[in-house]
């Protein structure tokens, strides 16, 4: 093989290796964000409605929002957990995002939501394969959304 | 590829804090323009932050996140640990970025 015939090829493997990632993250799985109920996303998403209420888990979230196109949430959990979960009771899709805690990191996460209307905010962790939640009740000043 | 999304990742007692802004239209798919014709979905579907090339975060993102999404992480870590960020819309488009911990 030729040196450049070898770079050629290596830039190609470099290339494919650089997309690998992509195709290792989380499977977006369609039936997670399912329109329909708070009950129904619970039951799609975790496979039960029945969850505990802890008081290790904290949502920072403004009682009364402005603006429903862009709501700052923070999820903080004391207790150790692999998955954060978040979801909007009166959103279309309840579901908002599912985050999987790996090696090193720590259960906590912030971002910026849409609402539809005023609503509870759900947030899930899931401890030793145990699902604990938290709310809070946010209302929405103006429509945007 | 995006070059514009936006990253920065800094060290305190151990724990990296990471902030990301990716600049997206995030439309949900149910919204309506002023012609009453609904906006396609457009959206960030999925998120991974890999700390040295190890992964940290793996999210699974709804329509409901904001447009121009800003996420923040935290996890542990050292200064001159490397972050490395990709996000994948429902359109298939790759952002991807890349920062030093200060």
């Amino acid at each position: 093989m030729k040196r450049r015939q070898f770079l050629a090829a290596g830039t190609i493997f470099t290339a494919f290796m650089a997309l690998q990632p992509v195709a290792l993250l989380a499977e977006w799985n369609a039936k997670n964000f399912q329109h329909g109920s708070l009950k129904k996303a619970f039951i799609n998403t975790l496979g039960t409605d029945e969850i505990a209420i802890s008081d290790q888990i904290t949502i920072v979230a403004p009682p009364i929002a402005s603006d429903s196109s862009s709501v700052p949430v923070e999820v903080i959990s004391s207790m150790k957990g692999d998955q954060l979960y978040l979801f909007v009771e009166k959103n279309f899709k309840p579901l908002v995002f599912k985050c999987t805690l790996l090696d090193n990191s720590l259960p906590w996460f912030s971002l910026n939501i849409k609402m539809k209307e005023s609503s509870a905010l759900f947030a899930v962790v899931r401890s030793d394969g145990k699902f604990f939640m938290a709310n809070v009740r946010v209302e929405i000043q103006s429509q945007a959304c | 590829m995006s070059s514009s999304l936006r990253i920065m990742a800094r060290e305190e007692d151990g724990t990296i804090l990471v902030k990301v802004i990716i600049p997206h239209p995030s439309e949900s798919g149910l919204r309506k323009d002023e012609q009453g014709n609904t906006v396609p979905a457009h959206f960030i579907m999925e998120g991974s932050v890999t700390l040295n090339g190890v992964p940290v975060v793996a999210l699974e993102l709804g329509p409901a996140v904001s447009k121009d999404p800003f996420l923040q992480f935290r996890f542990k870590g050292k200064k001159g640990d490397t972050v490395n960020v990709i996000f994948l819309d429902n359109h298939n488009e790759q952002f991807t970025a890349e920062t030093v911990v200060q």
